[in-house]
């Protein structure tokens, strides 16, 4: 009987799940160890806007760096919108700034995934290099006095009302 | 390495003793103080996998046809010889997370040039994203597709917080079809930590007809 229980767990774990994000989520949001300045940048939006990240002093930015290609990328994009509809007018900014496309790719990507936050370009990747970002996508989060206080390494659910809430209370400067 | 004995190698113990582990392909498990190693077919992929996952870390790399890797480098404006090298490379989609939880919470830290591939006797390292952008800005590739070759690769270093992944490409610089074995290193929870994934077999070059791929 013991056997046939070990057995059992075998086969189960042999036929383990796929790693896919959806599947083992942990809405996480590490705090940096120190903060950082956050590296001031200046970028074109697929929209045609000029975004500047000092005109956001004062509120908390959310700074996702993904691309069209990627698939955690991908999947956290709904959240991240649902997220922005819940927190536009709260003083809490999101940039998702796509790292080496052209406005033609992500219009065609928006067009499946529709997306209303600004999405500024980093065609040369020089903003992305001037982050410590190693992989895509990472997602910082900037404080109102500029300082990159929080980091998320691949996707997580935006709209979570706990990770809306960490937001919520870094403006009101909690 | 640390010899700590914990629930999954008494778990695996005791699989040992049931006489079972023969039903097991032996190329689907090399388990290192605990660690599993396991294999099968992705879901998504519909391609092998060959996974390891111990106390707050789990790794995964699922095969990517060389057709699949062709194609998505030459849509981002590698030429097709480029992008013909990069799919003769031995691709992996590689899902790295660290999930050690609430209750046992360590980040993970890992370097890619610290993995053994070995096959036919001889070892060699990864090829990272640093060995290949040498390679394209040597030959003027067009930086839009530098960008993209080198974001679509898992990082070489890298740390992770709880809760952390990341989703990339590895590249083991062998023929398709050839089989090897890898020796992953991370260090969590204050240990340096290996595993031993035996088997790994590159993806043959195959040219699967629509039909086929249909009825993957």
């Amino acid at each position: 009987m013991k056997c046939a229980i070990i057995w059992a767990a075998i086969v189960y774990l042999s036929s383990s799940q796929p790693l896919l994000a959806a599947d083992t989520h942990t809405q996480s949001l590490p705090a940096l160890p120190e903060p950082l300045p956050a590296p001031e940048f200046t970028l074109q939006g697929e929209d045609g806007e000029t975004y500047r990240l000092a005109d956001y002093r004062g509120q908390v930015v959310v700074l996702n760096f993904w691309a069209t290609w990627c698939p955690p990328c991908r999947y956290e994009m709904p959240s991240m919108e649902g997220a922005w509809q819940k927190v536009k007018d709260q003083g809490i900014m999101i940039l998702g700034i796509n790292v080496g496309e052209d406005a033609d790719t992500i219009f065609e990507f928006t067009g499946s995934y529709p997306l209303s936050f600004p999405l500024p370009m980093d065609r040369d990747g020089t903003v992305v290099t001037s982050y410590p970002v190693m992989g895509l996508p990472t997602t910082y989060v900037v404080s109102p006095e500029g300082k990159v206080t929080h980091r998320a390494v691949g996707s997580r659910e935006w709209d979570d009302p706990q990770l809306l809430d960490l937001l919520r209370q870094m403006k009101r400067g909690n | 390495m640390p010899a700590t004995i914990d629930r999954h190698q008494k778990f695996w113990r005791a699989a040992t003793l049931c006489g079972g582990l023969s039903m097991v392909p032996s190329a689907s498990i090399s388990a290192t103080s605990g660690i599993s190693v396991s294999t099968g077919i992705d879901e998504q992929a519909r391609l092998p996998f060959w996974e390891t996952s111990d106390r707050g870390m789990s790794l995964r790399l699922v095969q990517r046809l060389p057709d699949q890797t062709r194609g998505f480098f030459e849509a981002r404006g590698f030429s097709k010889a480029r992008a013909e090298r990069i799919a003769q490379s031995c691709v992996f989609q590689t899902v790295f997370k660290n999930i050690s939880g609430a209750a046992e919470p360590s980040p993970l830290d890992y370097n890619l040039r610290e993995w053994v591939v070995a096959h036919k006797g001889r070892t060699q390292g990864m090829k990272t994203r640093e060995d290949w952008n040498r390679e394209w800005r040597e030959n003027n590739t067009p930086k839009p597709a530098r960008i993209a070759f080198e974001w679509a690769l898992m990082p070489t270093r890298q740390r992770y917080a709880p809760g952390d992944y990341n989703w990339g490409m590895s590249m083991f610089n062998l023929a398709p079809g050839t089989r090897f074995d890898l020796t992953v290193t991370w260090r969590q929870h204050g240990e340096n930590r290996q595993a031993v994934i035996k088997g790994i077999e590159c993806a043959p070059d195959i040219h699967p007809t629509p039909a086929e791929l249909g009825s993957r």
